[in-house]
Formats: C-alpha cells, structure tokens, sequence
C-alpha cells in the first residue's frame, strides 16, 4: 500500500509546485500576447520596431546584455515609473491591469522571449 | 450642378435604368409592400463579380471626441501624440485592433461608452467594391446587419402631433418610454489632402464635445453664442478644428467670413450618405460637408422636414387612394414600406381629416422631383437580403462645385467610413480608420475601371 501511494504524493506534489511556481510554467504566448495587447501595450510597443517605446526585440537584448529577469520586467509594467521618451519628455508607464503574478509572469517571459 | 449638368453624369443607358428602378420604387411604394424586390435595385448594370473586394473593419468609437483623443488623463500615453498629428494607426496597428477596440469599448463600464448596449457587437466587417467609368465613381458595399429603414414619426396624441420613436441612445428610449426607431446610414467622408491632419485622423477631427450625444451643448448656451448666431444653427454637429479658434471649444466658432475662405482654399470634408429611410426609397444618397458645422450642399435635397412650423402639424398625409390610409399606427411600424413621397403617395395634410389619436405620419417627406444641385449629386441603391445590406453609391466624377471633392481619374482620397445601424445615431455608429481609395490609382481602395 506504501508503496503505491508514494509515487502518488510525489507526483501530487511536483503538480503542486507546478502551479505554485509560475517561473517553472510552460510559457503560454498566446495568452500572453492577448494580455499585451487587451492592455493597449502594442500601441508603444512592436515586436521588431521602434513605436513610442522601444521594440521587444530591443527590450528584450538589454535584459539579456544586463543579466536582468522577469521580475525586473513585471515591475516596470506593474510600478508606473517613469519612462524617458525619445524627445526627452517623460511619462507614467502604463500599469498593466492584472495583479495576477503568474499572467503577469508569463507576459514578461514572452516579451522578454523576443 | 444643374439638372441636365446631373443628368449628363449618367450614361443614356444608365438613365434608362435608372428611371426604370425610379418608377419601379414608386410601384412598390403604391403597393406598401415590405422590402420589395426593386426597392434599391441596382441599376448600374456593373458586373460587380469582376471587381475586386477589400474588406473594412468598422467599430465603435464610443465618446472617443476630438478632446478625449487629446486629453493626457484619457488617452493615456498618446494625448500628446495625438495632438501632433499622428495617425491614429501609428500606435493602433495590430491587425485585430478595430475587433479588440470595440470590444472593449462595448464591454460594460467602458469610459467611452457610459450606456449599456448589452449584446451589440464592436465592429461590424464590411466588403468594399469601386470602379468607375467616365462619368461616375461606383462604390458598392455588403455587410450583415438589421433591415432598420424606418425614421421617427409625428403621432397624433388627440391634441398634438408628437415625436414617436428615437435613436437608441435617446434617454426616452433608453427608459423604454419610446421604442427604438432609426434609419440605416452609410457614410463615406472624403478629403483630398487640403484638411490638416485627417488623412492622419479622418473623421476623429470632427467630433467634438457639445455635439449631440457627445456632452451636448444646452439649447441656451447655443443660442447666446455668436457664431452659432451667425452660423443660423441651434446646436451643434460635426465641425473641423480649423472653423474655431480653439478647437476643443465649439464655442469659438470663426466668423463667417474666415469660414467662407477655409471653404474656398478646399479646407473641408465632403460627406456622402446613403439613408435607408430618407434617401433610399428614391435612388438618392446625401451630398453635405463639414466644416463649421455638418452642412448640405446647395441644392435641394431628396428629402425635407414634414412638420409646418408655424401650425405645428404635418406639411404631408398620404394619398389613402395610394397608400392604403392617410396614415400609419404603431402596430404598422416595420410591416409596411412607410415612406412618405411627394409626387407618389403624398398629399398636402388635411387638419380635418378626423385625425383619431395614435395616427402617424413619417417626419419626413421624400422629394424626388425637388431634389436638384449639388446637393442631389449623388445616387445610392441599397436592398436588404437574407441579413445583408448590399448598397451602392454613385459619384459623378470631377465634380467642380464650391462644397464637393472632386474624385479624378488617377487622384487618391482619404475616406473615413461610418456605419449607423441598429436604430441609432450620433456616435453609436460604427467608423473606419482612414483609409485611401485610388480611382484607378494605388490606394487600400483601388477602384477600377469599368470596359
């Protein structure tokens, strides 16, 4: 009887830590890119080029080239910093309206997966 | 335009069928049929199978006015952009932005959109066809929707003459006192690059705060204004930024004179309409502008209101020989062709004709016979069948009139479409980011030439 329900707690517990870890989560791009643009961050930001913002592309090099993660990605899209544009000017950064950190993760990681 | 200068738009051929789809329209009428085969036939003879479609994405804007695109607090992180004459499609560029924009608008809850239209959709797909020949541009549209051609009426309340029925918007319909009844429109607005910003912004630039359904203006603030005096106007429509001195503030209209000069520079928008109900029953499509105001072009136009203002009663009754009865009841809404035509199945209102409360009489009465200059330019065909509207709109080339935009051979226009539907007016429409149409010339609407 031990033996078999062993495996069982093991496999319920890796389940668990599944869903308790979003860093571990299958990235859902879709999803991702429905949540980007539901929230209008597409009218700054383009896959490839330059809009008001910079391109994913080249969000996503400066997080390679500066060791940074997914957490310094939500909490630019979660603070409502403020971000230097182009001509000098500066402005609130749109916060995301989710406070879900595993919708908001899987976001970061597809931005960051340009 | 004069008449036989109208008349020469039109191929003899063209003339033929047209005064055959004319009388056909009055039979139908006579007979008070619904949705008669010939009702909005159309009669260009064109093969429209062999012109080739490019598909619109129309949605709802909502009370997205010129002053909420440019107020920082609203339009979030593109106020300022806005402002300097960006296109709206610079940052509105995913190829599912018209769907996804006018879902969220219509949602519930939505800043844009403060009354609930549960089930209304957000956008509407529409097919675009265009060809010309030597006289006229051709534009024919299809799209899935409501077969809404009726307009409000006068009813009699036993003492009065009333309006019966609104736009869906209207508070009174919004209460559920008066049912909603309005006419299906489409609209093309058109430049040809002298309108600062609207190959940019298109029809955006004319929709201010003050106008109908936008905040209105209240009938007194309208009336101790000085140029809406001057302009004769007891509210306030559609205008262009460059008619006022500030142009978030209707209030500071141009003199009439600083307006006649934008007009003669070719500083405004030409507006097309086809209407279910006003023009449609009688081959007509509108021919206006906007520029101090949503104005009609000199002329006369294929419809005028049925009400005397000095006895408050209808102008109009119909012809019972005719029609079938000098008038209609509510049961009668939507079953019968309820169009009242001078010259068909109109005659002068009788006040004596022992009026019974509930009787009803359309609020406007058509004019073919009337209709003349250039404010009778254009034609326009639309029939409904099986859940789509498939109407057509005819444009006379290189029109030279002072209140038109000349269409050329080779020339490239922006236009902004607009679909009311489903009982409902002002900004319960549906509208197009600004798209070009080339006759005969590269445009995301390329209208070809007919053999």
């Amino acid at each position: 009887m031990k033996l078999r329900t062993r495996p069982l707690i093991a496999l319920a517990a890796l389940f668990g830590l599944c869903l308790s870890v979003p860093a571990f989560a299958q990235l859902d791009a879709e999803a991702a890119e429905n949540i980007f643009k539901e929230n209008d961050c597409h009218k700054c930001h383009h896959a490839t080029k330059a809009k008001k913002g910079p391109s994913l592309k080249k969000i996503a090099a400066k997080y390679k080239e500066k060791k940074l993660d997914e957490k310094e990605a939500i909490k630019h899209m979660t603070a409502g910093q403020k971000v230097k544009l182009d001509d000098g000017k500066e402005e609130d950064h749109k916060i995301i309206d989710t406070k879900d950190v595993k919708v908001q993760t899987n976001v970061a990681r597809w931005m960051l997966s340009h | 335009m004069d008449h036989r200068a109208l008349n020469a738009g039109f191929s003899p051929l063209k003339l033929k069928l047209l005064a055959a789809s004319v009388a056909a329209v009055f039979t139908a009428g006579l007979a008070g049929c619904v949705g008669g085969p010939t009702r909005g036939a159309d009669t260009t003879g064109i093969d429209w199978n062999k012109v080739p479609a490019t598909k619109l994405v129309l949605y709802y804007p909502g009370k997205s006015s010129y002053e909420w695109l440019r107020d920082p607090a609203a339009h979030k992180g593109a106020a300022s952009e806005t402002a300097r004459g960006d296109s709206c499609v610079s940052c509105h560029d995913d190829a599912k932005e018209e769907q996804r924009q006018g879902a969220k608008i219509l949602r519930g809850n939505h800043p844009l959109e403060p009354i609930a239209l549960p089930g209304k959709p957000g956008h509407v797909d529409m097919n675009v066809q265009a060809a010309y020949d030597d006289k006229n541009a051709y534009f024919r549209y299809q799209w899935k929707g409501s077969n809404d051609i009726e307009y409000p009426y006068y009813r009699y309340d036993g003492k009065e003459w009333k309006v019966y029925g609104g736009p869906r918007l209207d508070k009174p319909v919004q209460e559920g006192k008066q049912p909603a009844i309005y006419e299906t429109r489409l609209s093309m607005m058109v430049d040809d690059g002298k309108v600062p910003m609207f190959k940019e912004q298109g029809c955006w630039l004319t929709c201010h705060e003050g106008e109908r359904d936008l905040n209105p203006a209240t009938n007194a603030d309208v009336a101790a204004n000085a140029a809406m005096k001057a302009y004769k106007k007891s509210d306030v429509r559609k205008y262009l930024p460059a008619s006022r001195s500030n142009p978030s503030d209707w209030k500071t209209g141009k003199s009439p004179e600083e307006i006649a000069k934008i007009k003669a520079a070719g500083g405004f928008a030409d507006l097309i309409q086809w209407r279910g109900h006003r023009t449609n029953p009688v081959g007509g499509t509108d021919d206006g502008y906007v520029l101090e105001w949503r104005n009609f072009d000199d002329g006369k136009n294929h419809f005028a209101s049925n009400l005397d203002a000095a006895t408050k009663q209808p102008k109009f009754m119909f012809d019972a020989g005719k029609f079938g009865s000098k008038a209609v009841t509510a049961d009668q809404v939507r079953t019968k062709d309820n169009f009242l035509i001078k010259g068909v199945n109109a005659v002068p209102f009788d006040p004596n004709a022992g009026w019974k409360a509930g009787d009803m009489l359309p609020r406007y009465a058509l004019q073919p016979a009337d209709a003349s200059g250039s404010a009778a330019d254009n034609k326009g065909f639309g029939t409904w069948k099986d859940g789509m509207w498939t109407v057509v709109i005819v444009r006379p080339l290189n029109l030279a009139n002072a209140d038109d935009k000349a269409l050329k051979p080779g020339g490239v226009v922006s236009v902004g479409f607009a679909l009311h539907d489903d009982n409902i007016t002002t900004r319960g429409h549906y509208v197009s980011y600004v798209k070009t149409v080339g006759i005969g010339a590269k445009a995301d609407i390329m209208a070809v030439k007919l053999p």
